[in-house]
Formats: C-alpha cells, sequence, structure tokens
C-alpha cells in the first residue's frame, strides 16, 4: 500500500500552524486566489466533479446539495455545521485547534460558489478554546482581506459568524441548527422545503460540516480529479477518522476510505492495536447512531457503501468506539438509551416517547430488573420509531434505533444470559422500573 | 389585492377519485371528501407541525410513510389512508402516546355503561365515574383512541406528576395530561404573534409554557384564550366553566364589551351561559377575542353581588319591594317634572333598543330634552367629527389587508386585542407599521418606526405624515421641533408609509382621551379626504356609535338631526352649574359619591357605589336580547340566552326598553307599546333612515343631515411647570362597573394605581420608587403613590383615569385630577412632606368626575 499523503491534517505538528502567516507560508489562501478567478458555477462543477460526499454523517454529495438552490436567489445564507454533537467524535475539533484557516478558506470559496453573503458557523457550546482559535483565525481574515466587503479586492462580499449553541444534539441536524441560529428552540423543521430553497430566515441556504469544507480548499487547487483518485469510487478525497476505546493511540488520524475498522485499530499509524490484555468484543464504529460490529465483523471497510451490508445505518460521523471484553453489554445498552432519550427534542410522538421508554427498559435490564421479553420490546419499538424512513421529521429516531436493535440483536445470547443470571434485589429492580 | 383563484384537482384517496382544491394538504384534501384520518397536532388555522405522527400515509412513487398533515396533495397523488400497515402502526404511536396521559377515560370495559349508572366499584367512580377530567366527553383523543380501536395499552403508564398550574388567572394548566401537539405554541406564535407559549425542556421532559419559568402574566399573556380553544384535551380549561361539560346548546351572538363587535359563541348548560368561545367570522374576529370578550361574560352576569331585584329607599332601609309598587314610585317622582329639574345620564354600553327607548321616554313620555350619554366623553372632537368620521370607510378587515400601518396610542394587549392581531397579521404579510406613541406598547416591538413625541402631540405627528405621504420629503422641521420627534425618523415613516396602497389608520383611547387639539383633527378631516384609506377608531363603550346615531344626547335626535331646546347635561352637573331635583342613572356610575339630588333612581345590573333612592334592576347582556352597533356601523344582533323565570336566584331584572315602557305607561304615554326588542328596533329603523328593521352585519357609512359643530382647541400645555401630567383611560368598564372588581381573573390584571414617572425622573426628585409624591397643577394639589416606570419618558407624569368608577371605591385619591377636562397638562411635582399617609384625599363634597 502505497504510503497516504496527510492532506487535512498536513499541519499536524507545525508549530504555531493556527497563525495566518505559517497558513500562507504552506501554501494557503492560493485555493481562494484561484477559485475567485473561475465563476461560481465552474466551482460547483469541481466540486461535483469530486464527488466530495457531506463528512457529517449522511454522506450526502456537496455539489449536488449547491446545485439545489434556486436559480434565481438574491440571498443566500451559508451554515457551517460545528456542534459535532455525536459521541465519540471529535474531529471537527481538531481541525479548529490545528487548522482554522484550513476551515476559514474552505467557507469563503464555498459561500462564493454558492453566492452567500453571509456565512455562519455554528459551534457547539463546549468547544471553549476553540473558539477563540477559530474567532481569531477570522479576525485575522478580515484583517488581510479575505473576509470582509471586498474579498482579495473583487466584488465578492462576505460577511462571517460564528454562532454558539448551547448544548442540544438536535442542533447538529441542519433544521435544528437553523432554527437555533435563528434564536429558537433547536427543533427540526418539516422537509420539505429543505434548506436549500427555505432555510436560515425563510431563504435558500446551504449547511455543511466543517470537514467537507476543508477538502474544498484542496479540491480547487489541485483538481477535482487528483480528489477522485483517492480512495474507492463511491468514496473518494481524504477522511478523518477517530478511534477511541482501550486502544493504545486512540486519536485523529486521516487516510482514504479504503481502510477497514480493523485498520483503524491495529495499524500503527493508527491506534497502534489494544491495550495489553484487552480484546474487541464489539465497535460502533461511525459514531454510535449507525449501530454495533461484533468482534467478527472488524473486516467492514470505512466507507460510505460497506455499513450497510453489516446491517448499519451507513458510515456516519467515522468515529469508531471499542468496546472491550470486560464491558457488560447491559451498560452499553443504557449508555446509548440515556442519551437519546435525553436528547430528542420532543416533537415527534415516537422519538420523544419511544426513547424514554426504551431508556426506563435499559436502566431496569442494568439493574438487574430485567424481563427477556424486555429485549423484544426495545427491537420493537425500535422498528416502530426509527428503522421505516419517513417516521419521525429528523434523523434522530433513526439514529437512536440502530444502535439499540443492533445491541439486541448482535448480543442477544449475552444479554439473555445476563438477564436470566440475574438476582435481583427489590430495590434494584425497583430503581430500574420506574420513571423515564 | 384580489383573491387568486384556485384551480381544482383530482387525486385518489383509497381507490377512489376526490377532487380538491390546488395548493392544500393531503389531510385537508381528505377531510374536504369525508375521508377520516386520524390526527392530533393539525389544525386548520396553524401550520402543521408533524409531531402525533398519526396521519401516516401511504402516497404512491413516495418513499416510506409521509404525513398527511405536511404533504401538499398534488394531481393524480394515489394515497391509501386505511392499511394494515397503517392502522397497526398508528395504533403502537397511540400507545406511546397514552402511555403518558391517563387513560381511564379513553379505554375501560365498563365505559358505556359507566356513563349512564356510574356503577363501577373502583374507588374514585363511585360518585364522579371516571370524570376527573374536565373535556371528558368533548376530548379530541377520547374520538382517535375509539376509530383507532385501541382496547389495551402495553407500555406502564407513566405519570408525569406535574402540579397542576391554577397560578395565572383564567385557565389552569394540567400539563399530565398533555400530549405535546404543539397547537396552543403555534396558536400564540402564528395566529396571535404573542409567542408568550414555547417548548420547554426536551425528549421526554419537554413541556408547554412561558420561557424562563416566567408566569403568564410576566410573559406577556394577553389571556385571549385562543390557546385553551385549540387544545385537544383537557389539559387547558377555563377556570370558569372547567367542569361544566358538555353544553346543551351553542349560539352565536355579539361580544357586548367594546365598539369592535366581535362574533362570540355562547355556550349555555342549563339554561344559563357557561362558556364564551370566538365564532369564526371572517368579517371581524375571525376566530380571535381578546380577555373580556373569552373569559369574563359568565362571571360578569353571574357575580354574587349581582343586583336582581327592584329597590326602594323607605327610611332608613332600603327594601325589595315589587316591580309595581317601583314603578309607581318612580313614575310618581317623574310626572310633570320640568326640563331643569332632571337629568337622565345613559351609559354608551346599552343595547340600541334601551338607547332608543330612554331618549323616547325623556322626550315623549316627559317630554324634556334633559338627557346626556357617556359616549360623549368617548368621542373628543366635538360632534361633527364624529358624524364626519362614522361617514368615512372604517373595517376591522381593511387593517388586516392594508400594506401600511399607523398605529397612534394603542396597547392592545387587554384592550382591543383583535385590532392588534390584525395589524400582526397585516405585518406577516409584508406590511409596514409605523406606531406614534409617547409611552411603549405592545406594538412597539413590531414596529419598523416608533415615533414617540411629547404626550399630546400625536396628533401633529399624524397631520405631519398624512401631508407628507406621497411627497417629496422635506419639511418636517418644525414639526420635529415642536412634537420633539427626530426629524430624519419622521422623514423615513413618512417614505415608509409613501412606498404602500392601502393605508390603515388605527387610533387607540389614548388619543381620543386628549384634549382634541385641532392638530388632530386636521388630520383626521385630511385623512377623511383620503382614498385606499381605512380608519379604525377604537373608543371606550360597546354601542358609543349607537348612541350617537340615536340622539341619546341632549342636542341630538335619533338619526343625527339637531335637537331643539336644551337641557340639563351630565358635566353641568358635575361642575356644578345644574342641580337637577331628581337623577336618573342608565347603567351609568359618572360619579364616586352621591350628587346633591333630591331623588337618585339607578337603573343597572349592579348597585353604584353610593347610596340611590330607588333601585330597578337591568337584564344583563346574557338575559336581554337587542342589537349593538359596531364601530362600523353593522347591526349585530345580542342574543338572550338566559330566559329563566322570575325567581330569587334568577332575580327579577328587566331589559332597559320594557322598563321604560312601563315607565310610560304609568305616565299615561301612549307611543310605548313594545312586545319585544325587535318591535323596538322596528320603531328604529322607521324613526332613523338607514338603520335596519332587523340585525343585519352590513357595515354603514353615516349620512348625516345636520351640519355639527367641531370642537376645536389650540393644541399644547401652557406654564412653565417641569412636568406633563398624562391622563390614560383605564380600567375594563361595562355599564358603568369596572369588571376588574367582579370578575376575579380581571382583577390581576387591573391597572396600577397612582403616579407613574420615569426611574430618572424619581431619582432627581430623590423619590424611591413606592414613596408619595404630590402633584400641582395651577392651585390643584393631589397626593399620591410614584412608582418607577421605564415606558414612560423623562418629564411626565401618568395615571389612569378610571372609564367607569362602579366598584372602585379605593381609587378615589386621586379623584380631583380626574376631573381636570386638560390632558396633557403641565404639572409640578415634588415629594411629598405628609409624614403618614393621610385619610382620604377626596374632598367631601360632590365628588364628580368626567370631563
Amino acid at each position: 500500500m502505497a504510503a497516504y499523503e496527510p492532506v487535512l491534517l498536513r499541519n499536524k505538528g507545525v508549530e504555531n500552524s493556527t497563525a495566518l502567516k505559517v497558513y500562507e507560508s504552506r501554501g494557503g489562501y492560493q485555493a481562494l486566489r484561484k477559485a475567485l478567478k473561475m465563476n461560481p458555477e465552474e466551482v460547483v462543477e469541481e466540486v461535483k466533479r469530486a464527488n466530495l460526499r457531506g463528512r457529517g454523517g449522511a454522506g450526502f454529495p456537496a455539489g449536488v446539495k449547491w446545485g439545489f438552490l434556486p436559480k434565481d436567489r438574491t440571498v443566500t445564507y451559508l451554515c457551517v455545521n460545528s456542534d459535532e454533537s455525536e459521541p465519540p467524535t471529535f474531529s471537527n475539533r481538531v481541525l479548529i485547534e490545528i487548522d482554522p484557516h484550513m476551515l476559514v478558506e474552505g467557507t469563503i470559496i464555498t459561500a462564493y460558489a454558492t453566492r452567500a453573503q453571509v456565512a455562519y458557523i455554528y459551534m457547539r457550546v463546549e468547544f471553549h478554546e476553540q473558539f477563540h482559535i477559530l474567532q481569531k483565525a477570522i479576525d485575522e481574515a478580515y484583517a488581510a482581506g479575505y473576509l470582509g466587503s471586498k474579498v482579495l479586492g473583487s466584488d465578492f462580499a462576505l460577511e462571517c459568524y460564528i454562532h454558539r449553541g448551547a448544548g442540544a444534539y438536535v442542533c447538529g441536524e441542519e433544521t435544528g441548527l437553523i432554527e437555533s441560529i435563528e434564536g429558537k428552540r433547536g427543533c427540526p423543521r418539516i422537509k420539505p422545503p429543505f434548506p436549500a430553497v427555505e432555510g436560515l430566515f425563510y431563504k435558500p441556504t446551504v449547511v455543511n460540516n466543517v470537514e467537507t469544507l476543508c477538502n474544498v480548499p484542496h479540491i480547487i487547487e489541485r483538481g477535482a480529479d487528483w480528489f477522485t483518485g483517492i480512495g474507492p469510487q463511491h468514496s473518494t478525497g481524504p477522511k478523518l477518522f477517530c478511534i477511541s476505546g482501550p486502544v493504545n493511540k486512540p486519536g485523529c488520524y486521516e487516510g482514504a476510505m479504503d481502510i477497514t475498522v480493523r485498520d483503524l485499530i491495529e495499524r500503527e499509524d493508527m491506534g497502534g492495536g489494544m491495550l495489553p490484555g484487552k480484546k474487541v468484543k464489539g465497535v460502533l464504529p461511525g459514531g454510535v447512531s449507525v449501530g454495533i460490529l461484533t468482534a467478527d465483523e472488524l473486516d467492514m471497510k470505512m466507507d460510505f457503501q460497506d455499513p450497510a451490508k453489516y446491517g448499519l445505518l451507513g458510515l456516519g460521523t467515522a468515529a469508531a468506539v471499542v468496546i472491550d471484553q470486560d464491558t457488560d453489554m447491559r451498560s452499553v445498552l443504557r449508555n446509548m438509551a440515556r442519551f437519546y432519550g435525553t436528547e430528542s427534542c420532543g416533537q415527534c410522538t415516537q422519538c420523544r416517547e419511544g426513547t424514554a421508554w426504551m431508556h426506563t427498559i435499559a436502566r431496569r435490564i442494568e439493574a438487574d430488573g430485567g424481563r427477556i421479553e424486555d429485549l423484544d420490546i426495545i427491537a420493537e419499538t425500535a422498528r416502530s420509531m426509527g428503522m421505516m424512513p419517513g417516521l419521525s421529521i429528523c434523523g434522530l429516531s433513526d439514529g437512536a434505533t440502530y444502535p439499540l436493535e443492533t445491541i439486541v440483536k448482535k448480543f442477544h445470547s449475552e444479554l439473555e444470559e445476563s438477564i436470566r443470571a440475574q438476582s435481583p434485589t427489590e430495590t434494584d429492580a425497583l430503581a430500574g422500573a420506574v420513571g423515564h | 389585492m384580489s383573491p387568486k383563484k384556485t384551480r381544482t384537482c383530482v387525486m385518489e384517496i383509497d381507490h377512489r377519485e376526490v377532487s380538491f382544491p390546488e395548493g392544500v394538504t393531503v389531510l385537508r384534501a381528505a377531510e374536504l371528501n369525508d375521508v377520516y384520518i386520524p390526527s392530533l397536532c393539525s389544525h386548520k388555522d396553524l401550520s402543521p407541525f408533524g409531531g402525533c405522527r398519526m396521519c401516516i400515509v401511504e402516497i404512491e412513487s413516495m418513499r416510506g410513510y409521509p404525513l398527511a398533515c405536511s404533504t401538499v396533495a398534488a394531481e393524480g397523488m394515489k394515497v391509501l389512508t386505511d392499511t394494515a400497515t397503517l392502522r397497526e402502526m398508528r395504533k403502537e404511536i397511540l400507545q406511546l402516546i397514552l402511555s403518558e396521559h391517563p387513560s381511564s377515560c379513553l379505554i375501560c370495559s365498563e365505559e358505556t355503561e359507566c356513563r349512564e349508572n356510574q356503577h363501577t366499584i373502583r374507588k374514585v367512580g363511585v360518585t364522579t365515574g371516571c370524570r376527573y377530567c374536565p373535556n371528558d366527553i368533548q376530548c379530541e383523543l377520547q374520538e382517535v383512541v375509539e376509530r383507532t380501536g385501541i382496547t389495551d395499552i402495553d407500555y406502564p403508564i407513566y405519570y408525569r406528576g406535574y402540579e397542576v398550574e391554577h397560578d395565572d388567572p383564567f385557565y389552569d394548566r394540567d400539563y399530565n395530561i398533555c400530549i405535546l401537539c404543539g397547537r396552543c405554541v403555534r396558536m400564540c406564535q402564528e395566529v396571535r404573534g404573542t409567542s408568550v407559549l414555547a417548548f420547554k425542556f426536551r425528549g421526554p421532559e419537554a413541556q408547554i409554557g412561558p420561557a424562563f419559568g416566567k408566569s403568564h402574566v410576566e410573559a406577556g399573556c394577553e389571556f385571549c384564550g385562543a390557546c385553551v380553544s385549540v387544545c385537544p384535551t383537557g389539559t387547558l380549561a377555563d377556570k370558569a366553566s372547567k367542569w361544566d361539560g358538555e353544553p346543551d346548546g351553542i349560539r352565536v351572538s355579539t361580544c357586548p364589551f367594546c365598539g369592535i363587535g366581535c362574533q362570540v359563541e355562547l355556550h349555555h348548560k342549563d339554561g344559563r351561559l357557561s362558556k364564551v368561545e370566538a365564532n369564526l367570522d371572517p368579517e371581524i374576529n375571525d376566530g380571535q377575542l381578546c380577555v373580556r370578550g373569552r373569559f369574563c361574560m359568565p362571571e360578569a352576569t353571574h357575580h354574587h353581588q349581582r343586583a336582581k331585584k327592584p329597590m326602594l329607599r323607605r327610611g332608613e332601609y332600603f327594601r325589595e319591594v315589587t316591580w309595581d309598587e317601583s314603578i309607581d314610585e318612580v313614575a310618581g317622582k317623574l310626572k310633570g317634572i320640568k326640563a331643569d329639574e332632571f337629568l337622565m345620564v345613559v351609559s354608551g354600553d346599552l343595547t340600541n333598543e334601551g338607547l332608543f327607548a330612554a331618549q323616547k321616554f325623556v322626550r315623549s313620555a316627559l317630554g324634556i330634552n334633559s338627557i346626556d350619554s357617556t359616549a360623549r366623553e368617548s368621542l373628543p372632537g366635538g360632534l361633527g367629527l364624529w358624524a364626519k368620521l362614522f361617514s368615512l370607510s372604517i373595517s376591522m378587515k381593511g387593517i388586516r389587508e392594508a400594506d401600511c400601518i399607523i398605529a397612534l396610542g394603542l396597547d392592545s394587549r387587554f384592550y382591543f386585542s383583535v385590532a392588534g392581531v390584525d395589524i400582526r397579521r397585516a405585518l406577516k404579510n409584508g406590511a409596514n407599521l409605523v406606531t406614534i406613541d409617547a409611552r411603549d406598547s405592545n406594538l412597539a416591538s413590531y414596529t419598523k418606526h416608533w415615533l414617540r413625541p411629547t404626550p399630546g402631540k400625536e396628533g401633529a405627528v399624524l397631520d405631519a405624515i398624512v401631508q407628507g405621504i406621497g411627497k417629496s420629503n422635506s419639511g418636517f422641521k418644525s414639526v420635529a421641533k415642536k412634537t420633539d420627534v427626530d426629524e430624519g425618523l419622521l422623514a423615513q415613516a413618512v417614505s415608509t408609509l409613501s412606498s404602500g396602497e392601502n393605508l390603515a389608520v388605527v387610533i387607540g383611547p389614548t388619543i381620543f382621551e386628549y384634549e382634541a387639539n385641532e392638530e388632530l383633527i386636521d388630520a383626521l378631516t385630511r385623512l377623511a379626504r383620503r382614498t385606499n384609506t381605512t380608519f379604525m377608531p377604537l373608543y371606550n363603550g360597546a354601542n358609543t356609535r349607537g348612541a350617537f346615531e340615536l340622539g341619546v344626547i341632549s342636542e341630538l335626535l335619533p338619526g343625527v338631526a339637531k335637537a331643539k331646546g336644551k337641557g340639563v347635561t351630565l358635566s353641568d352637573v358635575i361642575e356644578g352649574t345644574a342641580t337637577p331635583k331628581v337623577l336618573y342613572l342608565v347603567g351609568e356610575v359618572p360619579f364616586f359619591d352621591r350628587p346633591d339630588c333630591e331623588y337618585v333612581i339607578a337603573q343597572g345590573t349592579y348597585y353604584p357605589p353610593f347610596e340611590v333612592d330607588a333601585f330597578l334592576p337591568a337584564a344583563s347582556f346574557a338575559e336581554a336580547e337587542g342589537t349593538l352597533t359596531n364601530v362600523e356601523g353593522r347591526v349585530q344582533e345580542l342574543v338572550g340566552i338566559e330566559d329563566l323565570p322570575d325567581s330569587a336566584v334568577a332575580g327579577f331584572a328587566r331589559p332597559d326598553w320594557l322598563i321604560f315602557s312601563r315607565l310610560a305607561e304609568k305616565l299615561k304615554c301612549s307611543e310605548f307599546k313594545y312586545k319585544s326588542a325587535k318591535a323596538v328596533l322596528k320603531d328604529i329603523s322607521k324613526t332613523v333612515a338607514d338603520f335596519p328593521a332587523k340585525a343585519d352585519r352590513k357595515p354603514r357609512r353615516l349620512t348625516p343631515k345636520a351640519k355639527l359643530p367641531i370642537d376645536r382647541h389650540a393644541g399644547g400645555s401652557e406654564g412653565a411647570d417641569p412636568f406633563l401630567l398624562v391622563a390614560e383611560p383605564a380600567g375594563f368598564a361595562h355599564r358603568g362597573t369596572d369588571l376588574a372588581s367582579k370578575v376575579e381573573g380581571l382583577e390581576e390584571l387591573a391597572l396600577e394605581e397612582g403616579f407613574r414617572l420615569n426611574p430618572d425622573d424619581l431619582g432627581k426628585l430623590r423619590v424611591d420608587s413606592g414613596e408619595r409624591i404630590t402633584v400641582s397643577v395651577g392651585k390643584l394639589t393631589v397626593t399620591g403613590q410614584a412608582k418607577a416606570d421605564k415606558e414612560c419618558p423623562r418629564g411626565t407624569v401618568y395615571f389612569h383615569r378610571p372609564v367607569a368608577y362602579g366598584g372602585l371605591e379605593h381609587r378615589a385619591e386621586l379623584e380631583p385630577l380626574y376631573r381636570l377636562r386638560k390632558s396633557p397638562v403641565k404639572a409640578e411635582v415634588a415629594r411629598s412632606v405628609e409624614k403618614k399617609r393621610s385619610t382620604k384625599a377626596a374632598p367631601k363634597k360632590t365628588a364628580a368626575a368626567s370631563r
């Protein structure tokens, strides 16, 4: 295998990499200069040709998304999704910490391509330091003329703001994010109309993930052909992978989308293998919302197509969390259920009530108060909540059902065994049985 | 704006071809074709929410299960609404909803029999059945459960255990039975434009209420009750009628509380008015009401202090007597009375029938002209101005349809809320609003330009704008200087307004409370000449226009003709220039204390706050039928919903016109042969040209025959005193009584007493909020409590002038100021030197009021 040359993390380890001067000295903002010489449609076309698929989770091609904007629009907004609230995911954070100007440049080029006049970077509230790093980069970009009323002396004008969230998972969903920027409670909107037609302040809007936009300058600079040359045909370009859990080197690594989950865990330039004495029991490979893999399924490719073969929702955020042999799957189940139970916005019945009941049941199972039929109830609730498309307004309930359903399915015998072996004390059972 | 023509399309629902108007949702298309799709969160007036998920359907070539409520129906669509899968899924969804909703009222094997016999052996059921929910039998959830066919719930029941919220007036909130359909939130945000209600928290803890844990009063709730009306469960319920159950019937009537004349639906049970809901009448209120119309009617007519029996003074006693006895005595007092010995004061809240009979009684039966109405105060500027204004295009719909709106002196939170809703609807459709108001108002936050002149100069600003619209922007310098409005802002406002075609001018009662100045009259006269202009004067009194048209004023005859012969007027009595022997108050209390008259007759629904010699109980709006003339000139029907036989409980009240008829009969006047209110209305239409012979909701423009005088006063307040004292009309008046003293919830919304000043001014005076100050106007000095109020501009002192004195004994402290004719007026303000709060500051003599 040819050595992979990092693209997104190329400035990792470079001293003072967040500074504008350092970024420029390493070729930064050249792509912007090149883009401004093209017309916006050409930029869109190039990104379309590169088949840059969204890195936020759903994998929708960015160029196609931009193409949905109505032709006769006068006002367009660009929203950059840096809510990064999927549990084991931290690639946006790493990107902003290392190379904030790459994001700023990607934002400017995308705004130019989509003819957006204002860009909002929606940042999760927990990013304190990252907020200051990015704000400093934006200030520098304004001072250097990359942002403002005349970008690099051209007629293109762009204002860029960071909007900080208030800590809701659902605000990472594009319409929830839009509502939040508008100052409303984080709640998804009914689609259609899609944001490209009616988004922020009811104007055409493009919402893209930080990592997606960070790819844009490289596509412009090196061309779509270079980009499609990386990774398999359906999953082109560089990609960041996160790995956490009992591995030797948890962290964020870059590669093409031709690696397997096993590579991510074992390779020396990635996870570096399991900690001594630890064995893989299961992996949640794409953030938690895509579902779980067993130790026998580690050959799954980390691309946009392979996960479906393993009964998973998709690639997700490509952030894997490894579960070792000492972890009780009942705890994993409860942990997952708790997360979705508290993060559902409460709008759709199934999601609001379903996540709550799954949490209640998972708590009961963990507290030694489970019954065998509880496993079926979880599977059944999951089925009526989100395994079928179009059952709720946004994808949160789909995301909630995949991990719970796959855990119950793939680890059924273990869970059943635990339930049979339990010797509940009365208080344990009660603790699990009452309330959400 | 012409309504768009909608195309009719064809689609297939459950293999049946149906037609529907283009643009509607699948749910609406099904509804129009009598296909039932269960739904809990959708509502025809609200945007789709997609929360309950009950209305899932299958549509050919669409992935999954789209929602009927949010999918727009399209030509040729093929929809299945009732497949086995859908039924199964709906059951599952409904079970999830019911897992957090007490369900013994929904699924119970003994349900049917129990309704009849209440034989259940469970504890709660013994005496009550399972009727612990105020919405039982009227609940939408019950219907959906029945039609979905749920008989059992797999989930354990989780009771949320929230405390039921009783702490705001008018409606209770039990969020334990809330299904989070969000209708109330959308109603509050989309239709009312107030956004008081919101979703709080998330996931299973999601709950409805004002944000940040505020109370509804604090959060700016208008208490319009629109949220209560759309709640599909018993979560939101009127306090007053919570346990009344299903009504016996519903009748459409007119709200008797203000001149807008909203259409209401009166619910009645066992012959009594139980609850009021808005009617979906598109002409006026379009399903909306204000706090008075929605919540106050039952209590206003059923209050325990309601005076229901004829009473006469007998020595030291005030005694219940028969109608015959009281009619004999009153008629005896009135026989042969001379013009200067008598005055009848009539409320502008009476029905047309009552008003007409009152003036006819004085003019025909007594043969004099001593009649006056408090309606006169609601219509300043002289009768001529109002004759002119009522001949203009006045239309509530016109506000909704306007693209430019000017609002003067209007805060629509509790008064004229429906006009506020119409303004916000217009804004939603892209209209621009300019407010001219010295004080902050609930409309100021929606306005494009808020012009903030010195109080009393609103008319001048309006005049400048009216003159400036459509012309090049210049020459605002002098007006800007005179009114203290920024010149640039004024120019901007004019240019904004110039861009529109249809102008609506909404004038609130505060402006009419000012002494009519030349500039306001000029502005109104100029507006009268403009085309594409809707004018909306919001004055006090439900039938002020009727009082004006039917000549309940000494110088006017019915039909706006000049009367001959002068009579005593109310201001004569207040100023002490006339002291009639007999005073006859018809539904009006214009004094705090009994005036110096030999014999005082009161005819009304509540006793006045002072001693009278005869009391004649009048029927309330619920008991007497009749008509009211609204601001647009529509003659609208007031339904007599209660028709109980005389008894100690139901009382012995009679309609006003009937009391006058009986008195006239006793006085041998042959012109009162009315058998019903309808006969009176027929008589009116014979006397007054253009007046319909039966209730007719057509708006009418007045065509006055007589040339009537316009009062003009030079505007402005002279004097060197540093402060401007401004009177604001206040109180929820109805028939001379402040409803806040009768309706429990209104008391909480009652307006502040004392003086209100800007905090900076209080600081300069070294007075803390809550301390007492002395306000001097000329020789008049009054002491009262001062309160800091950010909304008051610097250099002003505001106080509320009650519109009615009935039930307001404790407000007498500022009474001398109520009699000041001028407002705004220059005043001196100082920190009060009195050590202790003195006893009543009101003067000993006739405490008269009004201007």
